[in-house]
């Protein structure tokens, strides 16, 4: 999608500079609440991106339970960790970060245990349960069995950018890449996807590739 | 901008928004283009598809509980280390005021002003030959007993493990110095009186230090 054609949703995108400042203010202000012990705190954050953390975590790992637990463990890894939190990055892309890693802890950990269980070496990818229908329930199935084929790496900066709504700077920050290679992941993510969901059939249609 | 199907991957990649007003333009005369355009956006719309921010309404409960008891936790270790640290403090000050009294007490002792005039202190305090074998005869027995005590002591002196043991070794330290010093005087001096009991005063002050260390270990 072009940068002009961005959703309104894309998260930290606000139209104007008076929302920057205010919603740099009020993740400054949620740190320091946090690092104070401001139980609070860690409610307005639960409020401000709680659904979207379960739905990274869900995309991640697959469901719904798993997905509830990460973000349970994230809440309780930044009140841990808060003193250790330098402000290199907002505070709630700091905590997104924390999110992500668990996500990856979980699924090594499941892999460990399937290698145990079954002696299966296969790379771990999330097997989506089923969810509530959407708008489009065979196209949502069609991309989750398309995404299941991409990268660890790929499928991540897809779900970030393209469901989530992250910019390349903050998926750059999450999961501790350049932004220029979140961009290039993105787009070998988006041409993979292509392949598999819509095999070539006019090889002329493809133009310069 | 004049662009064309060779610049479509690139500002698929990363392509200024004019860049993409100018491949939309480039697509309304390239089927091909438009075409992938068309299949690129679509990805964007389908990935809509996987996007559920329903209501956990037991989630947050949860979460705020775990908090709550993790932050209780946190504290009552904090109050713990408090007590521990509070704890050893007292006796190490203790155990220092107990150095500093014994060093003040040797200092006074051994710097005391004699009242007396110089030939009275030499008839008082200069031992006879006899006393004196005697004298050397007990306290080189005392000083064996001593070092018995010292050598059952030993892995406590080496190895302190509390702040009251490590103060015990450094008085030690202070009271074999002066130890030293005093038998190299006594001995350039040997019928000194005056020195042979302030020689005692620091042995017996060692051998309770020593059983101090032993009561401590039991």
């Amino acid at each position: 999608m072009p940068p002009s054609e961005d959703r309104t949703s894309r998260s930290a995108a606000p139209a104007v500079s008076g929302e920057v400042s205010a919603m740099a203010l009020e993740d400054t202000d949620l740190a320091a609440r946090c690092l104070a012990g401001d139980l609070s705190a860690y409610e307005r954050l639960y409020a401000l991106q709680g659904a979207r953390m379960k739905n990274v975590a869900r995309n991640l790992l697959g469901n719904a339970l798993d997905a509830e637990d990460a973000v349970q463990e994230t809440f309780l890894k930044v009140q841990r960790s808060i003193t250790s939190f330098r402000g290199h990055s907002s505070f709630v892309t700091w905590a997104y970060r924390i999110l992500i890693n668990t996500c990856y802890d979980a699924r090594r950990s499941r892999m460990r245990k399937k290698e145990v269980s079954t002696d299966d070496d296969s790379e771990e990818t999330p097997h989506f349960e089923p969810r509530a229908p959407g708008a489009h329930p065979s196209l949502r199935i069609a991309l989750e069995r398309a995404l299941a084929r991409l990268t660890k790496h790929q499928r991540d900066v897809f779900l970030l950018y393209e469901v989530e709504g992250f910019h390349h700077a903050e998926i750059a920050a999450m999961l501790e890449i350049t932004e220029t290679a979140s961009k290039n992941t993105l787009f070998q993510a988006k041409k993979n996807l292509r392949q598999v969901l819509e095999p070539p059939r006019n090889q002329s249609a493809t133009g310069a590739r | 901008m004049n662009i064309d199907c060779k610049d479509r991957d690139r500002i698929f990649e990363d392509g200024t928004p004019a860049e993409w007003a100018g491949l939309e333009a480039h697509s309304a005369s390239c089927e091909g283009c438009a075409e992938e355009m068309r299949a690129w956006k679509a990805l964007s719309v389908a990935a809509q598809e996987l996007r559920d921010y329903s209501d956990a309404p037991s989630l947050w409960p949860r979460i705020g509980q775990a908090l709550a008891e993790q932050a209780s936790a946190k504290r009552m270790r904090w109050l713990n280390l408090g007590t521990s640290l509070a704890l050893g403090w007292q006796l190490a000050a203790a155990a220092a005021l107990a150095l500093l009294v014994t060093l003040g007490a040797v200092w006074v002792y051994v710097h005391r002003t004699p009242r007396n005039t110089p030939q009275e202190m030499a008839d008082k305090f200069l031992l006879k030959s006899p006393a004196l074998a005697e004298v050397e005869r007990t306290q080189a027995a005392y000083e064996q007993a001593i070092d018995k005590l010292a050598a059952e002591a030993k892995p406590q002196i080496d190895n302190p493990a509390t702040p009251l043991q490590a103060s015990y070794r450094e008085k030690l330290l202070v009271l074999d110095s002066a130890i030293d010093d005093l038998r190299a005087q006594a001995g350039l001096n040997p019928s000194n009186a005056q020195l042979r009991q302030q020689l005692l005063a620091m042995y017996q002050e060692k051998q309770q230090t020593l059983q101090d260390i032993l009561e401590e270990k039991r």
